[in-house]
Formats: structure tokens, C-alpha cells, sequence
């Protein structure tokens, strides 16, 4: 049996200090074998969400669907909105928007809760990552279920898609990049700041007001244009849905380079954010 | 590389910020800024975990005790890979399970069997391996009947029961338990005991974190002592947990402070002709007592070894205590301890209503001198208390 160490000094060595190298090959690999933690999770925040409720998975086709009434009501009746829809019924026009923009902020928001205060993330060894990107995926279920029901909406309006429709996956996978990105950033601050908790709800509130889901970008001033693409990709995303499924047009190339552009820059920045504040996850969560 | 199931610990050094009370929201981004930019900070830290340096071999069994508070299960959620180290090197190889609190990893509103596929995949288990675990799983958190229904509406025993079992098929190479042997009835337990002893045969390393003494005596062949963050010992588990139980007794003889309103003084202890006191022979306990009321009071004398539940305890009713002093002595006529440190506690109550006069706690330590230490126990079987008989076996054709 050893004895203790008779003299230990009151702090370590600085030149110690455990600097976690970040590899960034190693960690996506990782994150790559944690596919099925990711899918547990979400099977599990699904299933939760939705069992025992007698609707189940149709609210997530009945709640965009309510917005967009709500909305059209408001712009038409109490708003008098004058701005053209380019022959697209207003209701249709919305929704594509409104289910683009809920996917991210509801992605970001149940992100930003997603470490903090998770009885998990002291438990359980898995890549931190899984926690904001599992949220991420469960609102991309409900987002699915409400892109499910644009089919119908287009019968409904008695008109087609564009024949341009195929650019829709380019502009899903900038959505979905730029909300990995925030959604990432947002729960790895949350952590340190919780202030944030209280205040996403708000910041989102005024997002969906600032980014075109509500009006066509041409309600934004000109000058501003390029530059409020280049700040959120979201709305280069809404912008070229709109082309690409209303008016028979390839999305705006500028817009789709700045959005696209943008995201992962994001991207980058988000997850590079993330792994230099997780070591610390534990200790303050 | 090491083979599978080894655990280096490399000088590892782990500190906590010590809560100043309320922040302001400018402390917070400031604090952020800094763990972005990585400079250090001027904030008070306390350190948790210090100079930590050992090494497991594979299918080593090592139990890690200490009070409350010495950093225990820090170590070991930075063992398994939750928490970061401040200094040092931490390296696991092989799969690493762990057999923590595991009742926050169930949901209440899925059914059990739907909590066995989520929470087994979160743990580590894959697909293929659920399958074929599944039915024993069930079997062993005996929910067979209750495996459709939402884990809510089960019983806290019920739901303990299902998350031990997930954990529990498991395979990992280096199997971390803290604190769950007092998980589920005395069955539950026995199960859970031969689950582990199953797992260790098969040549897992396990780290075992708990403060029921004679679990770590049973399960483990190693233990690490660790007091305020520092390693006090590390060794053959016996010889650890002796240190250790000296070091409680030690510390709990230098608190005490009776309570109540019976005084005792001049308390001792002593063996055969006033020697020192040996496994199996005489004993005595005196002391005086005192009351400034005068109490007619029923009396309690057990003894312990640290923790307030008696290997054994004897009563005398009907003790009349005055002002003056009232000599009292307990003979034992054969001690069944084996040698070490243990404590003498006292309770007294009131004769006629049954009134605590005295609540129960220690008075003062015994000390069992001598050479003669219980034979070991089999694996994973748990001792309740260190009583030591003599022992003739015959063995024939």
C-alpha cells in the first residue's frame, strides 16, 4: 500500500494544462458512429411528444397550418398588406415560408435547452453534438410532415409546382446547414449564458419579422438586399423556394451563392464554437 | 497500446469554480470570451480532484472510497469520458459501461420496451446486440407483464428494476458503478450482484464507487482512498479500508459531544485482567454518568464500525441516574470481532413514557487488537457485518 504523497502543491504545474487538440476528422468520425444515439434520441423525443395525444403526428401538419391562416388573416384583413404575390394565392405563398422558418426555429430553440440542465450530459459518454443535433432532426420530422401536406395546398390553389422544382434539395440542404450551424452555436452559449434562454424566444420572434417569410424579398430596399442574404441564409433559402415552386424561375443565383456561402461559414464557426466551449459542458451544466 | 479494459490516470488535476452567489449577465459573456480565447481568469477556484496517478490493469476489481465530497465520482465521470480533466491524461481503452444513477436516462412517457431500444442505443449498445439482449433484459428487470406500459405508471421499484437491467447487458471492457447496490429489494440485489460477478469473470476491469464498506470489501480486490481530492491510499482493498475506518473513527472520537441531558465521563474500554481487548476474548465497557434531573432510564450500548447501524447491541432497563455519578460497566465475555477499530454508541430512553433522553451516538472507540482477520469472503457476496466466529473444519472421504 502506498502511503499519500506527502507534499502536493496547491495548484498543478500550468505547463500541464490538459489542451484537448480538436481533431476535427476524428470528431466527425466519432459523431458518425453516434448516427444510432442520434436516432434513439429523436425516436425517443418523438414518441414522447406525441403519444398520448390523440391528434399525434398531425399536429405537426395542423400547427403551420393554423399559422398560415392566422397570418393570411392578419396581412389581409387587419394589416392590409398591398405587396404582390405574383399571382400566388397568399395562403400558399406563406406557407412554404412558414414551414421553412419553423423548422429552424423550432431546431434552434429546442437546441438552446438541449445541454443545460440535460440529466444526460453527465451520465451518458456521447458526443456532446448529439444532444442540438437530435433536437435538429426532430423538428426536420415535423418540418417533413408539413412539407408532405404542400401537395396538397397546391391542389387545393388549383395550380402546379414549377417545373423547377428540383432546385428544392439545394435549398433544403442550405436550410438545414445553416440551422446545424445555429443550432450548434446557440446550445454550446446557452450553456455559459443563460440568459439566452429567455431571450431565443425573442430574438426568433423578431427574426421571423426581419427575414422575408411574412412578404417577398422585394419589400426589402434594394441596397440592403444582398447584404441581408449574406447575414441569413434563411432568407436566400425562402427566396429561391419561392422561385423554384411559384414562378417557374432558378433561384436568384447571387442570393443562392450568398446563402449557401454564408451557412457554411456558419457551419464552421458553430462547430469549431462547440467543441472549444464542451469541455466545460459538465461542469457547469 | 495497453490491452483492452486498462485505465491510466496521468497526474490528473480537476477544479470547480467556487460559487461567488449571483453573476451578472456581464460576468457570464466575459467568462465565455475567455473559455473561447482559452486565457486563464481571475476567478476563485477549488480544486476537487489532485494529483490523481494510477493505473488499472484489465480485470482488475477497484473500489473507490472516501466521504462525501472527496471527489469520488468526479473521478469517475472523468474516467468515463463526461467530464474533462484540468491537468493531466486520461486514457480508457475499450468500451467503457457505466452503472450510474440510471434513472435519468428513462422516459416516463414511453413504454418499457420502447425505453429498452432508446436507452440501451444511448448507452452503447447497437441494433443487433439489442435484439438478441432483449428477452434476457426483460427477464431480468421481471417486467414481463408490464413491458407495453408507459414507464410512468410503474412503480419506482419497477423503474429502477428496468434501468439497472439495460445497464446491466451491457458488455462493456471497463464497468463503472457508482452507488446502485442499494437498487430494488434483497432478491433485485442478490441479482444484481451476480450479474456483476458474471461480468467480472468474463474479465471486465470494474470501478466501483460506494459507501457500503463491506460491498467494496466483497466486490473489490483494490481500492483507492481518496480524501479531499487527494489519493490517501492505494492497495489491497483490506488494508485500504482498515486505513480508511480508522480515519472515520478517529475523526468521529474527536467530535463527540453528547447530547441530551445524561453527562458521561471517564469512559473506557479494556480486555482479560485491564489488557488490551483480542478477537474472541473478554471485554469491558466502563463509564459514569450523570443527570442534573435525576432519570430512571433504560440504557443502550452497541457497537459499531463507522457507520451508525451496530453489529451488535445490547439493553439494561430500569438505570437509575442522579446528579452524583453512577459508575456503569458492560461486560462481554467474548468479543466475535475480528481485530480493528470500531465505536461504542449509547442511547438512553426514559423508563415510564419511553422518551429519548439520549438520541443514539458514538461515545468513544474500541480498539480489537490482534492478528486474527476474517477469512475472505466468495466474490461478490456481501458482508453485512465483520462478526467473527471460531471455526473447526473437518474435511474427509
Amino acid at each position: 500500500m502506498n502511503s499519500a504523497i506527502p507534499q502536493i502543491p496547491d495548484s498543478p504545474p500550468p505547463e500541464w494544462r490538459y489542451r484537448r487538440a480538436l481533431r476535427v476528422g476524428t470528431s466527425l468520425r466519432e459523431l458518425g458512429r453516434s448516427r444510432h444515439i442520434i436516432s434513439g434520441l429523436v425516436v425517443r423525443q418523438v414518441r414522447s411528444q406525441y403519444s398520448q395525444q390523440v391528434l399525434g403526428l398531425a399536429w405537426a401538419v395542423l400547427a403551420p397550418l393554423a399559422q398560415m391562416l392566422v397570418f393570411t388573416f392578419l396581412l389581409n384583413r387587419v394589416g392590409n398588406a398591398t405587396f404582390s404575390t405574383g399571382g400566388v394565392p397568399r395562403p400558399l405563398f406563406l406557407y412554404v415560408g412558414l414551414t421553412a422558418w419553423s423548422f429552424f426555429s423550432s431546431s434552434v430553440s429546442s437546441a438552446g435547452s438541449s445541454l443545460v440542465g440535460n440529466p444526460l450530459l453527465n451520465k451518458v459518454y456521447a458526443p456532446r453534438e448529439v444532444f442540438p443535433l437530435s433536437q435538429v432532426c426532430s423538428s426536420g420530422v415535423d418540418a417533413i410532415a408539413s412539407t408532405a401536406l404542400l401537395p396538397l395546398l397546391f391542389l387545393v390553389a388549383g395550380r402546379w409546382p414549377s417545373s423547377t422544382f428540383y432546385w428544392f434539395p439545394v435549398l433544403v440542404l442550405i436550410l438545414v446547414t445553416a440551422t446545424v450551424a445555429i443550432a450548434l452555436a446557440v446550445s454550446a452559449v446557452t450553456v455559459y449564458v443563460r440568459d439566452l434562454r429567455s431571450g431565443l424566444p425573442l430574438i426568433l420572434q423578431l427574426g421571423l419579422f426581419l427575414t422575408p417569410i411574412l412578404y417577398p424579398v422585394s419589400q426589402i430596399p434594394e441596397q440592403f438586399r444582398a447584404l441581408s442574404m449574406a447575414i441569413n441564409p434563411i432568407a436566400g433559402v425562402v427566396d429561391g423556394l419561392r422561385a423554384c415552386l411559384f414562378y417557374n424561375q432558378a433561384p436568384d443565383p447571387t442570393y443562392t451563392l450568398l446563402a449557401a456561402g454564408s451557412s457554411v461559414i456558419y457551419l464552421v464557426g458553430g462547430f469549431l464554437l462547440f467543441k472549444r466551449l464542451e469541455t466545460g459542458f459538465a461542469d457547469v451544466s | 497500446m495497453s490491452p483492452e479494459g486498462t485505465v491510466t490516470i496521468d497526474h490528473v488535476w480537476k477544479r470547480f469554480r467556487s460559487d461567488r452567489g449571483r453573476r451578472l449577465l456581464r460576468d457570464h459573456v466575459s467568462r465565455l470570451g475567455r473559455r473561447v480565447s482559452g486565457r486563464e481568469d481571475a476567478d476563485q477556484w477549488r480544486w476537487v480532484l489532485r494529483e490523481i496517478d494510477f493505473k488499472i490493469e484489465p480485470g482488475e476489481s477497484v473500489g473507490f472510497v472516501g466521504s462525501n465530497g472527496a471527489g469520488k465520482s468526479t473521478l469517475l465521470k472523468i474516467i468515463s469520458g463526461v467530464m474533462f480533466p484540468h491537468t493531466g491524461r486520461v486514457a480508457v481503452e475499450g468500451r467503457i459501461g457505466a452503472l450510474i444513477e440510471v434513472a435519468s436516462g428513462i422516459h416516463p412517457e414511453l413504454t418499457g420496451k420502447e425505453n429498452i431500444s432508446v436507452f440501451g442505443t444511448l448507452l452503447g449498445l447497437g441494433k443487433s446486440e439489442l435484439g438478441r439482449k432483449y428477452d434476457e433484459i426483460v427477464a431480468f428487470a421481471e417486467l414481463e407483464d408490464a413491458i407495453n406500459r408507459q414507464v410512468k405508471f410503474y412503480s419506482s421499484g419497477m423503474k429502477t428494476r428496468l434501468g439497472f437491467a439495460i445497464a446491466a447487458f451491457l458488455e462493456p471492457s471497463v464497468l463503472i458503478v457508482d452507488e446502485v447496490l442499494a437498487v430494488g429489494d434483497q432478491m433485485f440485489q442478490q441479482k444484481c450482484l451476480d450479474r456483476m460477478r458474471t461480468v467480472l469473470h468474463s474479465g471486465t476491469t470494474l470501478l466501483l464507487v460506494s459507501h457500503d464498506l463491506a460491498a467494496v470489501g466483497a466486490t473489490a480486490s483494490r481500492a483507492i482512498w481518496l480524501a479531499d481530492g487527494t489519493m490517501q491510499a492505494d492497495g489491497p482493498v483490506d488494508e485500504v479500508l482498515a486505513g480508511y475506518r480508522t480515519a472515520i473513527e478517529k475523526e468521529a472520537a474527536s467530535k463527540i459531544e453528547l447530547e441530551g441531558e445524561i453527562r458521561i465521563s471517564n469512559f473506557t474500554t479494556f480486555g482479560g485482567s485491564g489488557g488490551a481487548i483480542t478477537t474472541s476474548g473478554p471485554c469491558s465497557v466502563s463509564f459514569d454518568v450523570t443527570a442534573p434531573q435525576g432519570k430512571h432510564a433504560n440504557f443502550f450500548i452497541g457497537v459499531s464500525q463507522g457507520a451508525a447501524t451496530p453489529i451488535f447491541a445490547v439493553r439494561k432497563e430500569g438505570i437509575r441516574v442522579s446528579e452524583g455519578e453512577t459508575h456503569v460497566a458492560v461486560d462481554f465475555a467474548g468479543i466475535p470481532l475480528p481485530a480493528g477499530g470500531y465505536f461504542i454508541w449509547f442511547a438512553a430512553f426514559e423508563v415510564k413514557t419511553g422518551r429519548e433522553i439520549t438520541p443514539w451516538q458514538p461515545i468513544g472507540p474500541l480498539l480489537v487488537e490482534g492478528g486474527r482477520l476474517l477469512d475472505a469472503t466468495p466474490k461478490a457476496i456481501v458482508r453485512l457485518s465483520p462478526v467473527f466466529v471460531e471455526a473447526q473444519w473437518t474435511v474427509s472421504d
